[in-house]
């Protein structure tokens, strides 16, 4: 029986060269060399890698065919783009291993909810410098969501203004038009209602999302104040938010289908729906969802002053381009990255409103021609520019979606939509006591 | 005499007390034919939907096609190419690589399971009660959480982002062990190893040449479950896999479904039915020796 | 167990029984040896990990409002264990796991059961369709099979809710008392076919014989049925049982699925969302610590569960 001891012989060899790999296991990627880093000699040919959630859905134009259009002019510096196919919380944790392992990929997109997160986890390059090189590029408010600490961390892609999207056939035929006040917009909704018509949607999977965006059109919820978080997210803003919808709720002119379930779909389909606050991106979805429903009678409105935010819009969504720590061309990498998110044709086919002002974006056709011909393109930057200061705050994922759980409570009359904020607050300090930062009184 | 006694028919054999009456014999057909359409009208739904467009899903009855039969063809076209541009035209590619994911990696897993159910079921050596204490055990974690370390530990190996990174991890099973044990127990007799062992055969060649071929429905068995759990898997290549050409069908149906914009769930179930069909003919084609397999192992267990 | 001492035992002998032994003891390794490493790297190497980081949380270090973006991860003790054994949003995930484990999987196994023994004796002459068409949905996978009924629930699109509410039957598949019952049919739905394979099986191969002297004994079929099949799957029912609640303790795909359409599930609605949750930082920011010390505590529940379950099994056997 010799073989068998040879066998076992074996597996223990392999068992200890295992162990011998496993050992480096937990060391992080500072073992890197810096010094290639440095050397950014024109001539040297880089590979970037760039892992994205685009989505890349058929008919519009591929991630992928947008980056060879760059590889083929720029043989030195070759970009390998790939989609990330899950969620976005799971990418970050992906990235989060990876970073810890050393060899994460050189740009990742992240949303602006998300980066103060991904930053205080370590996983971001400071490219001050080069950013400020293409800074014009951008709206401002939205290149400034790329920023912490006064540090440039990539680059902004796409907003996700908020505006007012409804059915004017419908609003016409009801006698209504756009509210502009919010008492003109409760007495609105109750008039529509009376037909079993809604201008207005109660989203209680969106609330995490949404609702800090319209609150925060009026004050910011997160400031720093001598490094430490006040936080206030119970500002007059958010009461009016909540004021808003709860008397919506409690006269049963708003419906409660989650804006991401196929119900939500069905009533805009089925024409209860004729007006909802949304964020700009979801223009194509509505086209998507309605198919030839009601195809030339909706548009897009700026949102009105509808709680105490004087006009302003808020983002909601949107994300930029990051370069993640451990990246040898941080400067190849931004070089790359201020060209791919200006080209604004691509990535306007893929669904996105986008941060470059480099060039006007054109509303895609099928858009225009749902939307009665109106430029949506025109009223999305409108929305933009109106934009509030709203910032995040680090672990802001599970504020949202403490958020999202009270909101629904509220939808079935067992919370106040006010609670949806004071939720808001007791996680906000809570995940920040958590994360070890300091919280001011 | 065999004709008859095939399952059809038999009935006129029975003597009478066993013979159903005809009440009770419709009323279990029918029971049993409610109880189908509860299985498969799901499924039927599925297939329905697949052929609808996003406004259609909602807009339309949900137990029929939304398109006159005549274009049918081409809302199943439709379909099919938002999935291709779904999947960037590599839905095939992405059914091969799960066949391969799950094909190697329930071999192996299959093999290595029933030598180790082996094993320890016939041989006694030092530390196997701690050894099957500690497998036995690993069944209670919860596999999904294991991920995150297994990502770590096959990138310190440079493994991650390769073939192997997903069949050395989904060929581990500690259920599949644990049959492979309750088979070599139940139907592997020690009088015949006895017997071979005092004709001179090796351990390797007793376990090649006679365990084996006892085993085999219990291989099936193995093979299927370790075939379906690697299949149903989308987390592990979610954090291994960054190259598309290595993704499984399942990723490519994740990478959908998870989009906060997303809502082609017609051309998503055309996806899931299209992925899911060589699972099913596998289990069609199986299916004798997997019952086989099964029962050895069910009733001692 | 008896089959293996009878092995070593069989050598007579001083000198050849402390070969065979060794020989025994070599050979069993030997035997076990592939799937052991593999399991080292798969299981043993990513649990020890797991223990080992339950005692760790991630804290933000560099000072200032963000941290100065470093984070370190630091040994807090049995901190995470006592977030995870306080936590009222964890017991109350673990009481939802047990209602259903208590309700869904005894409803599972007796229709799978029942099932089988209907195929299996003589009421029906074409068995193949029915076994294929109930073990279909096992090939589903558990995500679309979620998405799938959380249309059919939708009462603005779903056909079955439309149906019954025109003859006058009006629910709410996801009121707040039957999201769980909703949930449970998902499951139900998916793994019902395969556990009845398992068990028609076990019925097929009971010996002939047996049967032929029950009908010489004149017993009739409800009395085989009762008598002679449902001793002869105990086993596998057995079996069948403790794998699903097991299963069901990891609960995941369905409500992480039904949440879409009822936010009012949370994201720690079962212990394994809390802990996939938790790993992802949309539950807490402190890293892989808490959600490893959720899967152990978990795992000594489920531990705890399975043994208890062989205990009452063995005592009722008794």
């Amino acid at each position: 029986m010799i073989s068998e001891g040879k066998r076992l012989l074996a597996a223990v060899t392999s068992l200890a060269a295992l162990s011998i790999a496993l050992s480096g296991c937990g060391s992080s990627g500072a073992s890197k060399s810096s010094s290639e880093s440095e050397s950014s000699k024109s001539d040297e040919k880089v590979q970037i890698t760039y892992l994205h959630r685009l989505p890349d859905k058929p008919n519009m134009t591929p991630v992928n065919d947008i980056v060879a259009r760059w590889n083929k002019s720029h043989p030195n510096i070759q970009v390998k783009a790939t989609k990330f196919n899950g969620k976005s919380a799971e990418m970050i944790k992906k990235l989060e291993t990876d970073v810890k392992a050393g060899n994460a990929p050189d740009l990742a997109q992240v949303g602006y909810a998300e980066l103060p997160e991904v930053y205080t986890k370590s996983m971001l390059e400071d490219v001050s410098a080069e950013a400020s090189k293409y800074k014009d590029n951008f709206s401002p408010g939205a290149y400034k969501l790329m920023g912490i600490d006064g540090k440039m961390f990539g680059l902004p892609q796409d907003t996700g203004p908020l505006v007012y999207f409804y059915n004017k056939a419908e609003f016409d035929k009801l006698g209504i038009s756009v509210p502009t006040s919010k008492d003109e917009l409760i007495e609105t909704a109750k008039k529509a209602a009376a037909q079993g018509k809604y201008i207005m949607s109660y989203q209680p999977d969106e609330a995490g999302n949404m609702m800090p965006g319209l609150a925060g059109a009026t004050k910011p919820w997160y400031t720093v104040k001598n490094d430490a978080w006040v936080v206030d997210t119970q500002t007059d803003g958010s009461k009016q938010v909540a004021d808003v919808y709860q008397q919506l709720l409690d006269a049963k002119a708003a419906p409660t289908n989650p804006r991401w379930d196929p119900s939500f779909d069905a009533s805009l389909k089925n024409g209860q729906l004729i007006g909802t606050v949304g964020s700009a991106w979801e223009a194509p979805l509505i086209v998507d969802t309605m198919g030839d429903t009601g195809k030339g009678e909706w548009r897009v409105a700026q949102l009105g002053d509808w709680f105490g935010n004087s006009g302003k819009s808020s983002p909601d969504g949107g994300s930029g381009v990051a370069v993640l720590k451990g990246s040898k061309h941080p400067e190849q990498a931004m070089e790359f990255l201020n060209w791919f998110n200006t080209q604004v044709k691509d990535l306007t086919s893929q669904g996105l409103v986008l941060a470059a002002t480099t060039e006007e974006a054109k509303t895609p056709e099928s858009w225009s021609s749902f939307f009665g011909d109106q430029d949506l393109m025109k009223e999305f930057a409108t929305a933009n520019k109106n934009m509030g200061d709203f910032t995040y705050m680090p672990g802001f994922s599970s504020v949202a979606a403490a958020m999202t759980e009270t909101a629904a409570k509220a939808a079935t009359g067992q919370a106040k939509v006010a609670d949806i904020f004071s939720q808001a607050q007791t996680t906000s300090v809570a995940t920040l006591k958590d994360y070890g930062l300091a919280v001011a009184k | 005499m065999s004709i008859f006694h095939s399952k059809a028919g038999s009935t006129q054999e029975l003597p009478r007390s066993m013979r159903p009456s005809h009440l009770a014999k419709i009323i279990t057909v029918a029971v049993l034919i409610i109880t189908l359409i509860y299985f498969l009208f799901p499924i039927y739904w599925a297939v329905i939907a697949s052929t609808k467009s996003p406004s259609q899903l909602i807009g339309s009855n949900g137990i029929w096609f939304a398109s006159s039969l005549k274009d049918l063809p081409d809302a199943i076209a439709t379909n099919y190419s938002k999935l291709l541009g779904w999947t960037h035209a590599r839905f095939w590619q992405w059914v091969a690589n799960s066949l391969i994911y799950s094909g190697v990696s329930a071999v192996i897993g299959t093999i290595v399971s029933v030598m180790a159910g082996y094993g320890t079921a016939k041989f006694n050596f030092r530390g196997k009660g701690i050894a099957m204490a500690v497998v036995m055990a690993s069944l209670l974690m919860p596999a999904a959480l294991m991920t995150i370390p297994q990502y770590s530990i096959f990138q310190a190996l440079h493994l991650d982002n390769t073939m192997l990174s997903i069949i050395i991890p989904c060929s581990v099973s500690p259920f599949g062990f644990f049959l492979g044990r309750v088979y070599a127990q139940s139907s592997v007799p020690t009088e015949l190893l006895e017997a071979a062992r005092i004709d001179g055969a090796g351990e390797a060649r007793i376990f090649f040449t006679i365990v084996l071929r006892l085993l085999a429905p219990a291989m099936v068995t193995i093979f299927l479950f370790l075939f379906v759990a690697t299949w149903n898997n989308f987390l592990l290549p979610l954090m291994m896999l960054s190259s598309e050409g290595l993704y499984p069908v399942t990723l490519g149906l994740y990478g959908m479904v998870s989009l906060p914009t997303f809502n082609d769930r017609g051309a998503l179930m055309m996806g899931a039915l299209l992925g899911v069909l060589p699972v099913i003919i596998l289990f069609l084609c199986l299916q004798r020796f997997w019952q086989a397999g099964l029962a050895a192992g069910a009733v001692k267990g | 167990m008896s089959a293996t001492r009878r092995s070593s035992a069989a050598r007579p002998g001083r000198a050849g029984r402390s070969d065979a032994v060794k020989r025994a003891e070599r050979t069993g390794w030997a035997f076990m040896a592939p799937f052991g490493i593999l399991f080292i790297v798969v299981f043993i190497i990513p649990i020890i990990y797991a223990i080992y980081s339950s005692f760790f949380q991630d804290v933000a270090s560099g000072g200032g409002a963000y941290g100065g973006g470093t984070m370190v991860n630091k040994f807090v003790g049995l901190a995470n264990f006592r977030y995870v054994v306080t936590s009222a949003a964890f017991w109350s995930g673990i009481g939802r796991v047990l209602i259903y484990t208590l309700i869904q999987v005894p409803i599972m196994i007796i229709a799978a059961l029942a099932l089988a023994m209907v195929l299996d004796s003589y009421m029906v002459k074409h068995v193949t369709p029915f076994r294929l068409g109930y073990f279909l949905p096992y090939a589903i996978p558990g995500v679309v099979a979620s998405i799938i009924w959380v249309f059919l629930y939708n009462p603005q699109i779903s056909p079955i809710v439309k149906g019954l509410s025109s003859i006058g039957i009006t629910v709410d598949f996801f009121a707040g008392k039957v999201v769980l019952a909703s949930m449970a049919n998902i499951t139900t739905w998916t793994f019902t076919g395969y556990n009845m394979l398992i068990f028609l099986a076990a019925l097929q191969a009971i010996p002939h014989d047996l049967y032929e002297a029950a009908r010489i004994d004149g017993a009739t079929g409800l009395q085989i049925a009762l008598h002679i099949k449902l001793p002869n799957v105990r086993g596998a029912a057995l079996l069948a049982m403790l794998l699903s609640i097991i299963g069901t303790i990891q609960l995941f795909n369905e409500p992480q699925v039904m949440q879409t359409a009822d936010p009012g599930i949370s994201n720690s609605f079962t212990p394994m969302m809390m802990a996939m949750n938790t790993s992802r930082g949309t539950l807490t920011p402190k890293g892989n610590g808490p959600a490893s010390a959720i899967a152990i505590v978990m795992a000594l529940i489920a531990g705890v569960l399975a043994f208890l379950y062989a205990w009452i099994e063995r005592k009722v056997n008794e």
